[in-house]
């Protein structure tokens, strides 16, 4: 039972910097942009964070900075194929390319005076506020229900996405775009603006995804491996699993959640439940690393067989929108 | 001071800056926005070589000469280049094909993945049982076949139910890495790719007789497969312009109902042209391992099939520009990291923070070269009007006030202002209004 509730905590806690990115990048979509250039963001979000928010000693700094930081990539993504109309595709791959090069780079200048994680910036990320009553439940209560601040702010977060994406006016707009471009310009409404504060936006809160990733990863710099370790990639496959709806994006991050941490846990598991669980270790490894693509494809695929009414990808995903083109 | 008359400015309520497509520009002019575009990144990087101490000339010497200068074994440098290249050139070729169809196939990694496992198994495998000369062809041609049928997959969905091809290649980019993680990871009699003598597992050779062939000039060795590199931009070239098959993939790029009324089959010329592109970028992946790694790796690709999505895309989907772009890029990459051997608080990943810039400032040209900005010169002359009313001048717009504008003319004090629609006389009007103005303000101070 300690080992279970272990898990789910470490599911939780390990999957939500995904939580983050998906969410950005649904509302980065809705707006119908295609950003490939997650993976980027969240490693530029998540160095100028942690290096700045250990440097002033506080975990609102650090989250502020990663998500300014992370908006200006979004500016960037938005100045460059909204305004100057690149193909969103290259612009996506190249702000990735970038961001990973800024990455080490900022990494490796810094790397001689590097300050680990501690003090008052560790504190508030290891503080685990427990959720009310349920935390009291013996046994399971306190590692199952009591987790940082990542975790409730992404949960607010992707609650607040959704709010806004089908229950305000600016959220309907914003779908409107993503839909059809030229018909949401002809009924008024400023296409330009709302794709650009849609992109910022989704961009900074995943760069707030991408330091929550660095500190679940200690804070240390490695040379070779970035913290972001491919989850911006898992996120854009996310976003489909979860059919662009924020909601679906909190059960989806478990899912895959679910399947990341299993790969981590399966010796434990295999140890402590020879009999139930002693086939989790026939299957390699590979396949749970594999899974979330696998699903996210056959998702993507079944999806477009049943061919539903009003399907969830937005259908100006990808396009970019000139007014003079009819 | 004579009374002043209202005046409406046409076209107040449009933007200051107005964006319209520009039909064609001056060749030399595109050539020098794109260097100045390389320029300005060139001091973007070299700005932050600076921060690091590190002496901007000197690396970028280094870089750009990809470390030929003062270095005694010249002719490894230049293979070692040739292997960085070709596969890039290659693959970047390969994915322009669907490009040009608007079939966004970004599924370049795996399919390079495919090409090199298959190249791979049959190269250890067949191993010294048949001729090389065969063998070699064999690994290429399955290679190439079955990253063809591995990007066919995706064509098949797009083409029946029309499933998203972009986000489909992608997912398809991650199973085909993890099947190949797979292979390296997990030893058994069956798999073959995997160095039986060895006690971690660790992917095994080719044999000797599985290389690619390769020319010798003096010291230095031209690996073939950038001569079939080469040629394969002159067939490309061929194709595009002399083919019906390149004239098809034009039309369905432009418009599948175009396309359609004119009596192609669209599905199956996606179909045909998504297996050619796989083919060739799975081609990449068998030269790959034939040509210069000889043994798989899980970074096999070295981020071609990204990098050629850029290359294909900035090259203009044409094969002479690709060769070209991928040169470049080649160069900046394979500079960087030799440039950057020598200093230690830099690494190859260097290349990518520049490559970054340097594309970022690239694609803002490119809306340069396609697009102009039409200034609303209205907003301008709304303000010097506005400018000159507070001064207690008289402003009388000619095409509103026909009448009047006689009657006022003795006075000192007026601006006479007059639009139409048609630009011409637009900017006569405006060139009219600035003469007016400036001859007033010095005649207003006087």
């Amino acid at each position: 039972m300690e080992i279970l509730s272990l898990f789910i905590a470490s599911v939780i806690l390990y999957g939500i910097p995904l939580l983050y990115a998906t969410v950005g990048e649904i509302m980065t979509e809705k707006s119908g942009s295609l950003n490939l250039g997650v993976e980027g963001i969240m490693a530029v979000g998540a160095i100028i964070g942690y290096l700045v928010g250990s440097k002033a000693d506080s975990m609102f700094v650090a989250m502020l900075f990663a998500f300014v930081s992370a908006a200006m990539l979004g500016l960037l993504f938005a100045f460059l194929t909204v305004t100057l109309k690149a193909n969103q595709n290259v612009t996506g791959l190249t702000i990735t390319t970038f961001g990973l090069g800024f990455y080490f780079f900022i990494g490796k200048a810094c790397s001689s005076n590097w300050i680990t994680l501690g003090g008052n910036f560790k504190k508030v990320y290891d503080n685990s506020i427990g959720i009310p009553l349920l935390s009291k439940i013996p046994v399971v209560g306190e590692k199952l229900f009591s987790y940082n601040i990542f975790v409730y702010l992404g949960i607010v977060i992707a609650i607040l996405a959704f709010i806004y994406l089908y229950k305000t006016k600016a959220g309907l707009k914003t779908r409107a775009i993503g839909e059809n471009p030229a018909a949401a310009d002809a009924a008024g409404i400023n296409v330009n603006a709302y794709k650009y504060i849609n992109i910022i936006i989704g961009a900074g809160i995943m760069g707030v995804g991408g330091l929550c990733m660095g500190l679940n990863m200690g804070g240390t710099f490695e040379g070779s491996n970035c913290w972001i370790n491919g989850y911006g990639w898992i996120a854009i496959a996310l976003v489909i699993f979860a059919k662009w709806n924020p909601l679906w994006a909190i059960a989806g991050t478990f899912v895959f959640g679910f399947f990341n941490t299993l790969q981590v846990y399966r010796g434990i598991f295999v140890e402590s439940f020879p009999n139930a669980l002693g086939w989790l270790s026939k299957i390699p490894i590979e396949f749970y690393k594999a899974l979330p693509f696998i699903i996210t494809a056959l998702v993507l695929i079944i999806s477009s067989v049943r061919k539903k009414k009003v399907p969830d990808e937005p259908t100006a995903i990808g396009l970019n929108y000139y007014r003079e083109d009819r | 001071m004579t009374k002043q008359v209202d005046y409406s400015l046409k076209h107040r309520s449009e933007p200051l800056f107005r964006v319209t497509k520009r039909d064609n520009l001056d060749k030399w002019k595109i050539v020098l926005l794109y260097i100045g575009a390389i320029l300005v990144a060139l001091i973007i990087g070299a700005i932050l070589l600076a921060f690091l101490k590190v002496n901007p000339f000197e690396f970028y010497l280094n870089t750009f000469t990809i470390g030929l200068i003062g270095n005694k074994i010249p002719a490894t440098i230049i293979s070692n280049f040739i292997n960085t290249f070709v596969p890039l050139l290659i693959t970047s070729l390969g994915l322009s094909l669907a490009f040009k169809m608007k079939f966004w196939n970004i599924g370049g990694e795996g399919q390079f993945i495919i090409g090199a496992i298959v190249a791979t198994s049959i190269g250890i495998g067949l191993g010294d049982k048949i001729n090389g000369f065969f063998l070699v062809i064999l690994m290429c041609l399955m290679g190439g076949i079955s990253a063809g049928i591995y990007g066919l997959i995706t064509a098949v969905f797009k083409v029946k139910f029309g499933t998203s091809e972009t986000l489909l290649t992608l997912m398809f980019n991650y199973i085909a890495l993890y099947l190949l993680v797979f292979f390296g990871q997990n030893k058994g009699g069956w798999n073959i790719l995997l160095d039986k003598e060895s006690e971690r597992p660790k992917y095994a050779s080719i044999s000797e007789n599985a290389e690619m062939w390769s020319i010798k000039l003096g010291k230095l060795d031209i690996n073939l497969t950038l001569i079939i590199g080469i040629i394969l931009v002159v067939l490309l070239f061929i194709y595009y312009k002399k083919t019906k098959q390149g004239y098809e993939i034009s039309v369905v790029g432009d418009s599948h109902n175009t396309a359609k009324y004119a009596g192609m089959n669209v599905s199956r010329i996606i179909l045909r042209t998504v297996f050619l592109s796989a083919f060739i970028v799975g081609l990449a992946g068998a030269f790959k391992i034939t040509s210069s790694a000889h043994t798989l790796s899980d970074s096999i690709t070295g981020d071609v099939g990204w990098t050629g999505i850029v290359v294909a895309w900035l090259g203009q989907l044409s094969p002479l520009g690709i060769l070209l772009v991928a040169f470049l890029l080649a160069v900046l990459q394979f500079g960087i990291s030799t440039a950057s051997s020598t200093h230690s608080n830099l690494d190859a990943n260097f290349a990518d923070l520049l490559q970054g810039v340097i594309l970022f400032a690239v694609l803002a040209v490119h809306f340069l070269i396609n697009y102009k900005i039409v200034v609303n010169t209205d907003k301008f002359k709304a303000k010097k009007i506005a400018k000159l009313k507070l001064q207690g001048f008289e402003i009388i717009d000619l095409t509103l006030n026909k009448n009047s504008s006689g009657k006022s003319e003795d006075s000192d004090n007026v601006v006479e202002v007059s639009h139409n629609a048609d630009d011409e006389s637009e900017s006569l009007a405006e060139t009219k209004v600035c003469a007016e103005i400036g001859k007033q303000i010095e005649g207003g101070k006087e």
